[in-house]
């Protein structure tokens, strides 16, 4: 936790109720220790590490992709409001039936030739993103009985610095699985879960085309330091 | 103060979107010691954890945050997956020696990030490619104590370029993750 947290935002490691967490979660305390120079930068990702396509999921295919076509727009700031800018964002999903073009996925629901779920951006100068997908479709998994994973699209985040890199999950809001999800529920605060809800925002949709979804993503400030040192 | 985004796990299936091309080829723009480092990841029950992926950042030869030229890659950055035996490799160079809030030059270092299924949110630490003498006055040694053995590298008898370091989430010889 930062020492500017005054809730604690993110999950803990030890979560029993996301059984991959029981033997994977360390049992030692976090050292606190100074800041090495390094953690203030960060890797810097020129303008041609991402091509203007690699925003739009729905044209790799030879045809659209099956399922419910989504444009989702946001920004990136800090903690203090500043814009996060040129900064890469990584997008990962399943297809509309909620299977993954991974191996590892074995779920008997139908994979999408049409599909493969990746996308990658550089956010703009203030901190914008934009990009066109399908809504996923939930999955289940053998976590528990019955259990479910609600429709989410996994997103990573450089910012600016070493520091604030940051891997997390967007959800849609009145899932009727949100609350039965322990992976959504290891974020002990009710406000810093709904953080990771987007809001419908017709807006910035395509009439007759496309639903449009707001997400707008907060990493820690720069400035913040392990707590005591 | 806005509430930050909180972390999530990776989950099983990040490699569909988290691919580099040669992402565990740290590029750099001006030459420096060849260096190999490699490991496995273990879980608490000495399992290969084969759904973990690593990431490092580290100084280029000369000490500073490497600053990418015209080419479209990152420099100073890897990715690497393991593989179904746990296991990582990431080819860079010797990390400079960075200089530290007291003025001191710090040993050689490079930064970890380690993403796994189970990890609701990232490992962080630092591993150390310096013998263990060379080591003593670096502050995260100092607070790692007893523990500081889980975060050096160990050269290899053959190949003086290839460092051998695993990552274990629990058990006796739990690596030292840290707070950032």
């Amino acid at each position: 936790m930062s020492a500017r947290d005054r809730i604690d935002i993110d999950p803990p490691y030890d979560y029993p109720a996301y059984k991959s967490t029981i033997l994977r979660s360390p049992k030692q305390p976090l050292l606190r220790v100074a800041p090495h120079p390094m953690e203030a930068t960060g890797p810097v990702f020129p303008r041609k590490f991402v091509t203007d396509s690699e925003a739009d999921l729905t044209t790799w295919g030879k045809g659209a992709p099956l399922g419910e076509k989504m444009i989702l727009t946001g920004r990136v700031t800090d903690e203090d409001g500043a814009p996060v800018r040129n900064s890469l964002l990584e997008l990962w999903q399943c297809n509309s039936s909620g299977r993954y073009a991974h191996p590892v996925d074995q779920h008997d629901a139908p994979l999408d030739p049409n599909f493969l779920g990746q996308g990658k951006v550089l956010t703009g100068d203030k901190g914008e993103y934009r990009f066109v997908t399908i809504k996923p479709g939930a999955y289940p998994w053998k976590n528990h009985p019955w259990a479910w994973r609600p429709a989410h699209i996994h997103l990573s985040l450089f910012g600016n610095a070493y520091s604030q890199r940051l891997v997390t999950q967007l959800f849609f809001p009145g899932d009727p699985l949100l609350p039965i999800d322990p992976i959504f529920n290891s974020v002990p605060d009710e406000s810093a879960r709904q953080r990771m809800v987007c809001e419908l925002d017709l807006e910035h949709g395509i009439e007759e085309v496309a639903l449009g979804y707001r997400f707008d993503i907060v990493l820690r400030g720069v400035k913040s330091t392990p707590m005591g040192v | 103060m806005a509430i930050r985004t909180p972390s999530q796990t990776i989950g099983p299936f990040f490699h569909v979107g988290l691919k580099w091309e040669a992402g565990e080829k740290v590029a750099f723009e001006s030459p420096g010691g060849r260096v190999i480092l490699t490991g496995r990841v273990h879980d608490g029950a000495g399992n290969p954890s084969a759904d973990a992926l690593i990431e490092t950042w580290q100084a280029g030869p000369d000490g500073r945050a490497p600053v990418p030229g015209s080419a479209a890659r990152v420099t100073g950055y890897s990715r690497a997956a393991t593989d179904a035996d746990g296991r990582y490799t990431i080819e860079t160079v010797m990390p400079g020696a960075c200089t530290g809030a007291d003025g001191k030059k710090l040993p050689p270092q490079i930064h970890v990030t380690i993403f796994a299924r189970g990890l609701l949110k990232a490992l962080r630490t630092r591993v150390f490619l310096a013998e263990p003498a060379a080591i003593k006055g670096d502050p995260l040694a100092r607070a790692a104590g007893p523990r500081v053995g889980t975060l050096i590298a160990l050269r290899d008898a053959k190949d003086s370029g290839t460092w051998r370091w695993d990552v274990r989430f629990q058990g006796k010889d739990e690596t030292a993750f840290i707070e950032i």
